[in-house]
């Protein structure tokens, strides 16, 4: 299954599978959204979920607290989608 | 003195042992191949008091799957003793964190699998990585991993993996971390968190 995930920052809107992250199908359709880790434990991909719902892969305490995820935020490397979603990244980009 | 603060205590005087002889070996040896596997010997007979010295109640589990807990409070800036807890499924991509480090199992299993850079660096933002050894981390084993290798770590099984890792600094005080992505072939860059901590 397929859902639809609008990434605010630049208007775009692409497809993701329910078992892939956001973040990977945003890096592979060419949108350089912020991320560092890319497992859960450094929050450079922290976004707000603007609607949808996604679940969360296993992350590190310290990257996204549970008043962070009541607040609406999420980590697009741990967050694979369950309906459409729209989110906005929060982060900046690292160096390379 | 209850049974509590007397496993505290214990702990406490067992740790700072610890860090005590690998200040000594630093200092006599510097840190090489073959003094960072006496130092795992070291930490590998820490971790062998299992419960008795490091008992479940004394370290919250993670809120989410992962935590670190420091084990030397007075640590300064040359080595960070921790206890870490993570829950299965959590995982760590390829990454280079700068300084040594040695992880000794203390209860359910980690996979560690190790890597080299394949690509020359000269290109920002692009690498690719191979990996070139796995290990499996569980009570009575141990990695121990030089300044620049890379490895990346996932917690396997139904339990959570606790584990002792002794890193060349205090996790606060840490250099830059490279994390390698293979199914993008990038890498980022983290910040180094040593200027600040030095401010």
């Amino acid at each position: 299954m397929t859902f639809k995930v609008r990434i605010g920052n630049t208007g775009q809107t692409i497809d993701c599978a329910r078992d892939r992250t956001i973040l990977t199908a945003a890096v592979l359709a060419g949108i350089d959204i912020p991320y560092g880790c890319g497992t859960g434990n450094c929050a450079t991909c922290l976004c707000e979920i603007k609607s949808g719902e996604v679940e969360l892969l296993p992350h590190g305490d310290g990257a996204l607290s549970q008043r962070q995820k009541a607040a609406g935020l999420t980590l697009a490397c741990r967050a694979e989608p369950r309906s459409n979603v729209e989110i906005v990244w929060l982060g900046q980009p690292l160096a390379s | 003195m209850n049974e509590a603060t007397s496993i505290a205590a214990a702990r406490g005087a067992a740790c700072r042992a610890l860090l005590n002889r690998v200040h000594a070996i630093q200092r006599s040896d510097g840190i090489t191949a073959a003094s960072l596997q006496q130092i795992k010997g070291l930490l590998v007979e820490l971790a062998s008091h299992g419960t008795s010295l490091f008992p479940d109640e004394d370290f919250a589990m993670p809120e989410a799957q992962g935590r670190n807990h420091m084990l030397d409070p007075a640590a300064d800036d040359g080595l960070g003793l921790y206890l870490t807890i993570s829950l299965p499924g959590k995982e760590a991509a390829p990454h280079d964190h700068g300084i040594w480090c040695i992880n000794a199992g203390l209860s359910g299993k980690e996979v560690q699998r190790f890597y080299h850079r394949t690509d020359d660096g000269k290109r920002a933002g692009f690498a690719t990585v191979e990996q070139i050894a796995e290990t499996l981390v569980e009570p009575g084993t141990a990695i121990a991993m030089a300044d620049h290798d890379i490895h990346s770590t996932l917690v396997v099984g139904d339990r959570p993996a606790r584990a002792l890792a002794l890193y060349g600094y205090a996790l606060n005080r840490f250099p830059a971390v490279v994390f390698f992505h293979p199914q993008f072939k990038t890498c980022r860059t983290l910040p180094s968190k040593r200027q600040a901590a030095h401010a």
